[in-house]
């Protein structure tokens, strides 16, 4: 949302899950699918150039957060 | 609170200074002329991804882009980009690049049709005048070219 907030791309739909990981985990083409379906449905929506819309994806069943955390250290362990 | 990218790309860019973000000056805006149902949709990625036989991306500062053909059966696709989110992209790019899923919902008829072919570019890149004069402007006469109404970009 940070970086989509300053980019403002025309129409934006934020995807509350780990950069990379976009349409859900390896090999689950039902959540694939989901995500594709659901962000398609916002389009009807934007109003204004610039616009966010937020459906409210969330990464764990459970809305855990924990996926923070081991990305921060995936990406600065790469570096 | 959403998860703050911007510091962890600051501290990864080390000891080249920060990215620095480009907002165009006015958003660009096309109304939409026809229903999702009635629309022809191509993805564009930012992953630097390729189907196997294609010519591979330089990292890290290439500007050239590849059609990739919308047709999941069409072949395996490999991601060149250097960022450290890539282990589990490179394990399935489905989850970057839903060339299947996009397939699965112009079947079920809440996409028209699909573009022949999707297009994948660099992200991440410092030149932000090439990609403004020539990488965008080429990308946007592809997707004129093959009729598209609706891109959807995904970042990488």
């Amino acid at each position: 949302m940070d970086i989509m907030s300053r980019v403002t791309p025309p129409r934006a739909v934020f995807v509350d899950h780990p950069v990379g990981r976009t349409f859900g985990p390896p090999h689950d083409r039902a959540r694939n699918q989901a995500v594709l379906t659901r962000a398609l449905a916002e389009l009807a929506n934007f109003t204004r150039p610039g616009g966010i819309r937020d459906p409210g994806f969330q990464w764990s069943p459970d809305g855990s957060r924990a996926w923070e955390d081991e990305l921060r250290t995936e990406m600065l362990h790469h570096h | 609170m959403p998860l703050e990218y911007l510091p962890i790309m600051a501290r990864n860019s080390t000891p080249k200074p920060p990215r620095v973000l480009v907002a165009p000056s006015k958003p660009s805006w096309r109304p939409m002329t026809k229903p999702l149902e009635r629309s022809r949709v191509a993805l564009l990625t930012s992953a630097a991804l390729r189907l196997a036989h294609q010519q591979p991306f330089v990292p890290r500062e290439d500007l050239s882009y590849r059609r990739v053909s919308s047709d999941p059966a069409a072949g395996a696709i490999v991601i060149d980009h250097h960022s450290g989110i890539g282990r589990v992209p490179k394990q399935d790019p489905e989850i970057v690049f839903p060339r299947t899923a996009l397939a699965a919902v112009v079947k079920q008829g809440i996409v028209g049709e699909l573009s022949p072919c999707h297009f994948s570019f660099m992200g991440g890149l410092r030149q932000h005048k090439e990609i403004e004069n020539e990488l965008a402007p080429a990308l946007a006469g592809e997707l004129a070219k093959e009729h598209v109404d609706l891109a959807l970009l995904v970042p990488y």
